[in-house]
């Protein structure tokens, strides 16, 4: 099919450049600087879509963000598809594959065609609740059948291949829209040396300036915009942002922009110069000063089969012949209500096509665009309106009658006029939705026939939007707009003159919204207001006679102003009709909320770079290059990732557990400590400090000496725990969990900063400074005797002592505490020397059996002593005495320690509260559940009193059973009874109360 | 008895020792020489890293501290001294807190130097193993940075020879401006490798080289 709609010259589209294009399987040709909308009107493809809810064909409406109908699905690939992209908005490409998004099995013939003819009478407002309420079960069956028959656009069901990502900005002024008020705009502040970013939508720079009649200083005005954008380009401090929506914004003028790089390209971003692109990119811009240059959307009038296609608004078909060269039909009847609509005409007539008439709905229009139609001989009928449109799949006539807008009637009879388009002009509503989403309200200004901002601090609209409809208004508005936000943001200013523009006389509009049918409104044809989601005169009608009268809940039981378009094109008009029913004014019936996102943006625009690898940093020891070597599995903790355990060959986690477990406690295994959270404590209050922050007594601590520690919070509950070595006398080295850290830190500099700022002390986080490796088992001293200059005997390093020496060369400190119940050395290196330590002990170590062993061993290890994890035996709710642990609490220190006061509560000393015990399993090759709750009785009823659960199990193969730790009310005095865990899949596993320690209670293996 | 424990973590035989980026690898197309690269990237390995704690208001830690090391110490926020000849900065990181970087091996000597000039309430502490430093440059140096922190880098309000500490993707990084296109970010350890392949991810549209 040839371009039959395309005109000989004009527009600003390169006829040099054909690109080939896909819609519907049916392939077209098109232009460069086409849209896929105007190549699709082109080739005269009149129906894009079926709608919503009636399956009524549709066609293009207007050529921009407010297009309610021709909303297609993207992507030649699976990978590439985009749902819901308004053919207005996308840039044709060579290649690019569209399909409808509604229709079912296509557009042309559709099955829910037979449902939308008969939901004339049977669809009204609420007919899917109404419908589908029961039974609720099948709710499920329906909502899969209707969202067929809705048939948005859909996700793509392969993994995007496209990156995405985040900029952010901070500027002195940011421009919205690059029409003629944001260009002067942009300008003036530029001018100042004020750091502007101005950004657009469209393909194309310059708004209404790329279709407008109207010239600057004499020449026309697109040459103007080049110039421009020229001057811009050249300042170092103006960022131009071409094909950037300003999708939300938010408190103190920071607005998200989004951007779409390469969606002019390709489905999916081309490379270039071999490196990947950046798909679509969001700008954070925190700004001084917005000056918001979103202009205006063309009102629609709202007449019986209005949607039929064929129907635009006037506006559409002047940029659609000037800006890119196409001509939507061949006769045109225009209805208007205002004098700026003739443009329309005039461009039509210009190209050499048929004006039928003008209708205009004023008795007396006489501004010089109505002289312009008059001097070109186009008929004009005055106090009338387009009130029906006639024809199926394309207009084919109008229906005219003189109206009467007060009286709401059609006077006297009708005439009707041949046509294939009809235009229509009920006025021009500003672009307020940014100005809105921070929460203000936008104002009604009767002069204007619209809503304007209700001030946003920080804002200043400026040309359309601030409803400044002439060329020469908002020139002038820009330039005063730019230079009064740049000024604000400190920058001095000069006053410029702006650029000349002819005046253009414009007579008064009329307030015409919906326009009256010789049948009442709920008789009529339908008459659409929003079409997008179906929604008609009678609609609006119906909602109010229901009971639905707040303009809010007439948008949610009508669905007006739902969708991609938000009610860009029928709100206002909604309104205007539940104002007029419900015989209020526009400002008392009010609007909707505008929320982000002004347009539809892809997930990946929002995600940005945070996914997959960087979705969440992972955090490695010094030593992770070998682990990873040595075949290790992971487990993330926190955001480390450390060895889990490391498999021989293909053995299984359980066997590599009981085998690194046996290493251990028969030989010599060797574990990566280095994420336990390390601080360094100096000053000569340290001590002091940790005997407020610990429950235990630090005061007689001599240096070289160690001792675990109990951190509580001010309620009395355990918090972390760990081991804090005394360096010297002012100076300490603090151990906390590898989760805690941060955490304690951030707890320490609370209490120091708040409340004992007298104390002279300093914190800092040595974490990552240290490399820590634990050497335990009954070969560990041998081990490091022979990589050590120091003695390693009892007698010199008994346990708890600390010692520096040289481990394989390098510096140590050296920690003899063991967390595994044997014989233990905690080798601690400055991390850049980590490695060859680690090395050079297993280089040492195969005679005496070194096993690396990861977490999972070190938990069984743990437990098998009866050794408390924090997060594991304790959730925020367990004292020291609930753990057993009254030993490391120091009530006689004689500075309170924080906890102190909540312990001494009677809740904290009841005997009744869950205490820490070992659960031995009957059954000794049971595992019991981590979590599994405990009652005291083997009948199980429902329900019954839950007396504690397992937080941590295992098998222990030096044990040769299964074995728990739990917590359970009362556990202490209940030592030697069993008791019951009932499971999810019925049975019910018995356990014997025991001691939670497990293993060597004397302790003697780590004193050896 | 003495008051702190000062560890010189140096061995004096020869070992092999590891910067962070040790086993962090090149995950984008990299350019093989820095003409053209929009970035250019490069560790700056095993220098001394030293925090420092103590008043500003206290004049003789002022004056101790600016004997030891040779530079100023800083007042305010943004502020670094710096001595590039020595390879000596001292940056502001909190109103009793200070970043102090020398060269390799030397962070022991320093803090000899500081205790020895400084008494009372003050603290030195090494983290020499925890951080790494690595040289952003080139014409795209600021918009990775711009992709990767909310900071205004603008030179307007980032002039060269300001220092600042911020969020960095989702970790954090002490940020130095030394030229009209050349930073300095310090990194920890621990989140090295996932900063290292986050700058080289936001700089590959650019271009980016990665120096030796």
């Amino acid at each position: 099919m040839s371009q039959r709609n395309r005109l000989g010259a004009g527009g600003r589209i390169d006829r040099k450049r054909p690109l080939r294009f896909t819609f519907n399987g049916v392939s077209y040709q098109g232009y460069a600087g086409d849209t896929l909308a105007s190549a699709l009107m082109a080739n005269g493809v009149d129906v894009l879509n079926r709608s919503f809810k009636y399956a009524r064909p549709r066609g293009l409406v207007t050529a921009g963000a407010d297009e309610p109908n021709a909303i297609v699905q993207l992507g030649a690939s699976e990978a590439g598809q985009v749902p819901n992209v308004r053919a207005t908005q996308q840039a044709l490409y060579e290649g690019l594959v569209a399909k409808s998004t509604n229709g079912w099995p296509n557009v042309d013939r559709d099955l829910m065609g037979v449902i939308g003819k008969l939901g004339g009478q049977f669809m009204p407002p609420g007919f899917y609740y109404k419908t589908f309420m029961s039974p609720a079960s099948a709710w499920p069956k329906y909502e899969q059948y209707i969202r067929k028959a809705a048939g948005l656009g859909r996700s793509p069901i392969e993994n995007d291949p496209d990156i995405y990502d985040h900029m952010n900005h901070h500027c002195d002024v940011l421009v919205v829209g690059a029409g003629p008020a944001g260009l002067a705009a942009a300008l003036a502040a530029g001018r100042s040396g004020a750091r502007v970013i101005v950004c657009d939508e469209q393909e194309e720079m310059g708004g209404s300036l790329l279709d407008s009649r109207e010239q600057i200083d004499g020449k026309p005005a697109t040459e103007w915009v080049a110039a421009v954008l020229a001057e811009l380009a050249a300042l170092p401090d103006v960022l131009v942002l071409p094909r950037t929506t300003a999708n939300g914004y938010h408190d103190h003028n920071f607005v998200t922009l989004h951007q779409r790089r390469t969606e002019h390209l390709a489905d999916v971003a081309p490379a270039a110069d071999g490196r990947r692109q950046v798909r679509a990119r969001m700008h954070k811009v925190r700004a001084g000063r917005v000056v918001l240059a979103t202009g205006t959307h063309e009102r629609p009038l709202v007449y019986a089969r209005n949607d039929v296609p064929g129907n635009l608004v006037a506006g559409a078909v002047s940029t659609y012949i000037r800006r890119f060269g196409v001509i939507p039909g061949q006769r045109l009847v225009l209805s208007t209500s205002n004098d700026h609509a003739y443009r329309a005409a005039l461009d039509w007539h210009d190209a050499g096509r048929e004006v039928v008439a003008i209708v205009d709905a004023r008795e007396r229009p006489d501004g010089d665009l109505v002289a312009a139609a008059r001097s070109r001989n186009i008929r004009i009928i005055t106090g009338s309106a387009v009130i029906e449109a006639l024809g199926k799949k394309r207009v084919s006539a109008a229906i005219v009658g003189a109206i009467d807008i007060d009286g709401f009637s059609v006077k006297g009879s009708t005439q009707e006029l041949a046509c294939d388009t009809i235009a229509s002009s009920g006025g021009y509503s500003p672009v307020v939705h940014l100005a809105a989403h921070t929460g203000r309200r936008p104002v009604w200004r009767e002069d204007i026939l619209g809503f304007v901002s209700g001030g946003v601090p920080g804002q200043i609209p400026a040309g359309g939007v601030a409803g400044r409809w002439s060329l020469a208004d908002a020139l002038g508005d820009g330039f005063e707009s730019g230079a009064r936000a740049a000024a604000e943001a400190g920058l001095s200013t000069r006053s410029f003159t702006p650029p000349t523009v002819a005046p253009v006389r414009e007579g008064k509009p009329v307030a015409l919204y919906q326009v009256p049918h010789t049948k009442p409104t709920m008789r009529a044809p339908k008459q659409f207001v929003d079409q997008q989601n179906d929604v008609t005169a009678a609609g609006i009608e119906l909602a109010t006679r229901e009971g639905f009268e707040s303009i809010e809940h007439v948008k949610r039981y009508t669905g007006l102003g739902f969708g991609t378009d938000q009610g860009k094109l029928g709100n206002i008009n909604g309104m205007a009709i539940a104002a007029r029913v419900t015989g209020q004014t526009i400002p008392d019936t009010g609007t909707t909320v505008f929320r982000p996102n002004y347009t539809p943006i892809t997930f990946g625009a929002i995600a940005g770079r945070h996914c997959d690898e960087f979705f969440d940093p992972r955090r490695y020891t010094a030593l992770q290059g070998w682990h990873v070597e040595r075949g290790a599995k992971f487990e993330e903790v926190g955001q480390w990732m450390r060895p889990w355990y490391f498999p021989q060959g293909k053995e299984s986690m359980h066997d590599a557990v009981q085998r690194e477990c046996s290493a251990v406690r028969e030989r010599v295994g060797i574990l990566d400590a280095s994420t336990l959270g390390k601080i360094e404590i100096q000053g000569k209050d340290a001590r002091e400090f940790l005997n407020r922050l610990y429950t235990n007594a630090w005061t007689k601590l001599e240096p070289g000496k160690c001792r675990y520690g109990l951190m509580c919070k001010d309620d009395g509950m355990v918090m972390d725990d760990g081991v804090t070595a005394c360096l010297a006398e002012n100076h300490f080295h603090m151990t906390t969990t590898t989760g805690g850290a941060a955490g304690v830190l951030d707890w320490m500099e609370l209490w120091h900063q708040t409340e004992w700022p007298e104390l002279e002390v300093y914190f800092n986080s040595t974490t990552d400074h240290w490399a820590a490796m634990t050497i335990t088992g009954p070969n560990a001293r041998k081990l490091l005797a022979e990589l050590t200059d120091i003695d390693m005997s009892n007698e010199a390093f008994a346990y708890m002592d600390c010692r520096e020496a040289k481990v394989a060369g390098v510096p140590a400190r050296i920690f003899r505490i063991s967390f595994t119940g044997e014989l233990s050395f905690e080798v601690n290196v400055q991390a850049n020397y980590a490695m060859h330590v680690w090395k050079a002990l297993f280089e040492q170590g195969d005679k005496h059996g070194l096993t690396p062993y990861g977490t999972e061993t070190m938990h069984v290890l743990r437990a098998e002593k009866g050794f408390i994890i924090i997060g594991q035996e304790t959730d925020g709710s367990v004292t020291p005495e609930d753990l057993g642990m009254q030993w490391c609490v120091g009530y006689k220190k004689p500075y309170s320690w924080i906890g102190r006061r909540a312990l001494s509560r009677p809740d904290t000393k009841r005997s009744d509260r869950k205490q820490l015990v070992g659960l031995k399993p009957l059954d000794p090759q049971l595992v019991l559940q981590e979590g599994a709750q405990i009652v005291l009785e083997k009948e199980i009823r429902i329900p019954m009193p839950m007396v504690g659960h397992v937080t941590s199990s295992y098998f222990s193969p030096t044990l040769g059973h299964g074995f728990a730790l739990a917590l359970l009310k009362g556990g202490s005095q209940r030592i030697g009874q069993t008791v019951f865990l009932p499971m999810a899949d019925g049975k019910v596993h018995a356990a014997e109360v025991v001691s939670p320690v497990f293993y060597d209670p004397q302790g003697a293996r780590q004193h050896v | 008895m003495s008051e702190f424990a000062i560890f010189n973590a140096h061995p004096t035989v020869a070992v092999q020792a590891e910067s962070p980026l040790a086993i962090s690898r090149t995950t984008v197309a990299t350019a093989a020489t820095p003409e053209g690269a929009g970035v250019c990237l490069r560790e700056r390995a095993l220098l001394g890293h030293l925090i420092l704690r103590g008043s500003f208001a206290d004049e003789a830690f002022r004056t101790g501290v600016e004997a030891a090391l040779g530079v100023p110490l800083p007042q305010s926020m943004g502020r670094v001294s710096r001595d590039a000849a020595r390879g000596v900065s001292v940056q502001w990181m909190s109103p009793d807190e200070w970043l102090v970087v020398v060269p390799p091996g030397e962070d022991y000597a320093v803090e000899l130097r500081l205790r020895q000039a400084l008494s009372g309430h003050y603290a030195v502490m090494q983290v020499s193993g925890a951080q790494t430093l690595l040289e952003l440059s080139g014409p795209a140096a600021r918009e990775v940075l711009m992709k990767s922190a909310g900071y205004d880098f603008h030179p307007r309000n980032f002039p060269v020879g300001k220092g600042i500490s911020t969020t960095f993707a989702k970790s954090t990084a002490v940020i130095r401006r030394v030229g009209e296109a050349e930073w300095e970010l310090i990194i920890r350890r621990s989140f090295a490798d996932y900063l290292y392949r986050w700058l080289l991810d936001a700089s590959e549209e650019f271009g980016i080289f990665v120096a030796r």
